[in-house]
């Protein structure tokens, strides 16, 4: 099992690391270059130095190439979760030149902490990735503030989720991403009371949650289902409540989110 | 939602027949050899440093002037490769944006756009072969989806054969491959892919051990075989494996679990059984719009003459 703290730290140690070798090697170069010119005898070990600095460049970025494609995310989406930690601790132990491929390690780490619903873990691992700046690239960012607001949305952090919420509304998300955005904010709202905002544009919030996977797209209508419940719409309440009926087990999601046995004890 | 650099056709939404041609996709999306370019890049640097040596060995005004331009094509074929590797990469990167966009258009069910930019996509070289056979696979859902059974056939033939595939995919392309078999009636060479992948999710079930059956890991099996036996008139088979197989079909197809429905209604309807088949029907239609189910399985279309669909809130129609 890899320890959260020790993933952090050697993740922050690698990048420095990294980062070191990448700009002594570019230094290098440049310097083999200038100075060529400068002593005629120096010549063949200039064309030398460049020689091995571009051996070790390709070397060390196909390895880093290589572990970039872990293969960590298809096995956690299989439920494949010992060998997926086992892929990521691999990953996570072995050097990288590039900056991406550690973030990418730590990524999978809070995807895989996420799926095992340790939410805790989760929400370290997300804010150390959003502090190590810059991860915009690969959209990184934005699927870590997501992971993050769903896991403080289990751990009842109601301030932390609205804050994570209101930053992903100023970017650009993926079908996919706008997915989970909306499933995690009608669950922010019915736990604020806020019944009115779920209910709104309530036939294309259905649809979209549709495009969910099975046990997410339930728990959003039914709590749109309460919404309408809670705002007087009984044809909607009654409507949702029995496609959530034939979608999920009822009592398995009501243990979920208590709440939502208001919707079929009415 | 932008087209990604890849311009519309504005016919294509009048005449998808037409306008997503099999053949000229699967030919005209092929990459190209990466090695072709760089090798003439390669023969035109060895000339250089040839004619270079030799001029040079014989001194001279000659060897000065050779010098000057062997260092000027030198610059230009660094430029040149830089060129290239910026090129490639940007298109590399229009190619995954491209792909992004018609997974989700696919997903918002927003068929001619998604045609249109896989059409662009699919009508010159590919970078990537990883690609080319994603959006391949997009390609022949898109063809079952208007429709075109053979021709989406005949794309997941090629990719089976030439795709390099991880088996999760062949899986997934199998059972719409079987699928297509089905609508096209090609009723033997369905039931042989219905054993094959039978057969495959047996094996991978006793490799993990956990005695799963083939249809507890595969749902989409489950829904294959019911649809298989409502064809061949296996009522009773059909309705026995659908209730059997229900909890694993709705938790992992979700909302396509309507498919089941619909297809179990049809079974107790053709045994006569009205009040299982209207029970059945009405749980279909709360999931997916009648004629949506209709269209997917068309043996299932007399059933919306005898039946009372289920009725949501009029802005949800």
């Amino acid at each position: 099992m890899i320890s959260t703290q020790f993933a952090i730290s050697k993740t922050e140690r690698d990048l420095t690391l990294g980062t070191l070798l990448r700009w002594t090697l570019i230094v290098a170069a440049v310097l083999a270059v200038i100075v060529q010119p400068l002593f005629e005898e120096w010549q063949m070990v200039a064309v030398g130095v460049l020689v091995a600095i571009g051996v070790i460049w390709m070397v060390l970025g196909v390895g880093s190439l290589r572990r970039a494609s872990s293969g960590a995310t298809s096995l956690i989406a299989a439920g494949e979760f010992d060998l997926a930690e086992g892929r990521i601790a691999d990953a996570l132990g072995s050097f990288s030149l590039f900056r991406m491929t550690k973030l990418m390690c730590l990524h999978d780490l809070a995807v895989l902490r996420h799926a095992q619903n340790r939410w805790q873990e989760s929400a370290i691992l997300c804010r150390a990735l959003l502090n190590l700046r810059p991860i915009s690239q690969a959209g990184i960012d934005r699927s870590s503030r997501l992971i993050l607001a769903e896991s403080l949305l289990e751990l009842n952090d109601l301030p932390g989720v609205h804050e994570n919420l209101a930053a992903l509304y100023n970017q650009r998300l993926s079908l996919r991403q706008a997915l989970g955005l909306m499933g995690v904010q009608v669950d922010y709202l019915s736990r604020v009371g806020e019944w009115n905002q779920i209910f709104a544009g309530v036939a294309t919030k259905t649809e979209l949650a549709e495009l969910l996977p099975s046990s997410q797209s339930a728990r959003v209508q039914a709590l749109m289902g309460l919404a309408a419940q809670k705002i007087n719409r009984m044809d909607w309440r009654d409507w949702l409540r029995r496609r959530v009926e034939l979608l999920a087990d009822v009592h398995k999601l009501c243990a979920d989110r208590p709440i939502l046995w208001e919707l079929w004890r009415s | 939602m932008g087209n990604f650099g890849y311009p519309l056709p504005s016919l294509m939404s009048e005449n998808p027949q037409q306008f997503l041609d099999v053949d000229a996709l699967l030919e005209r999306s092929r990459p190209r050899a990466p090695g072709a370019r760089l090798g003439r890049m390669a023969g035109v640097f060895l000339l250089v440093v040839l004619l270079s040596a030799f001029v040079s060995s014989r001194g001279g005004e000659a060897a000065s002037v050779v010098d000057l331009i062997s260092n000027l094509v030198m610059v230009g074929l660094v430029g040149g490769l830089i060129l290239f590797s910026w090129r490639t990469t940007r298109r590399t990167r229009m190619e995954s944006m491209a792909l992004q966009a018609i997974d989700e258009l696919l997903c918002l069910r927003r068929w001619p756009e998604a045609a249109g930019v896989l059409n662009t996509m699919l009508s010159r070289p590919v970078v990537l072969a990883q690609s080319r056979t994603q959006g391949l696979i997009f390609l022949s859902g898109l063809l079952a989806r208007y429709h075109r059974f053979d021709d989406a056939i005949r794309v997941q033939d090629e990719l089976i054969e030439n795709g390099r595939l991880d088996p999760a995919s062949e899986y997934s392309l199998k059972m719409s491959r079987t699928m297509a078999m089905l609508r096209q009636d090609h009723l033997v060479d369905a039931d042989r892919s219905i054993n094959e992948l039978r057969n495959y999710a047996a094996r991978a079930g006793r490799a993990l051990g956990q005695g799963q059956t083939p249809y507890e890991l595969s749902a989409g099996l489950a829904v294959l075989e019911v649809y298989r036996d409502v064809k061949t008139g296996h009522s009773a088979e059909a309705i026995e494996l659908f209730n059997t197989t229900l909890p694993t079909i709705r938790e992992q197809l979700g909302h396509r679990i309507a498919d089941g429905y619909v297809l179990a209604a049809r079974a107790y309807d053709l045994l006569g059984q009205t009040d299982s088949a209207q029970d059945y029907y009405t749980k279909a239609t709360f999931l997916a719009p009648a004629a949506e189910l209709h269209r997917r399985y068309p043996e299932t279309e007399p059933l919306a003459g005898k039946y009372r669909a289920a009725e949501g809130p009029k802005e949800a129609a």
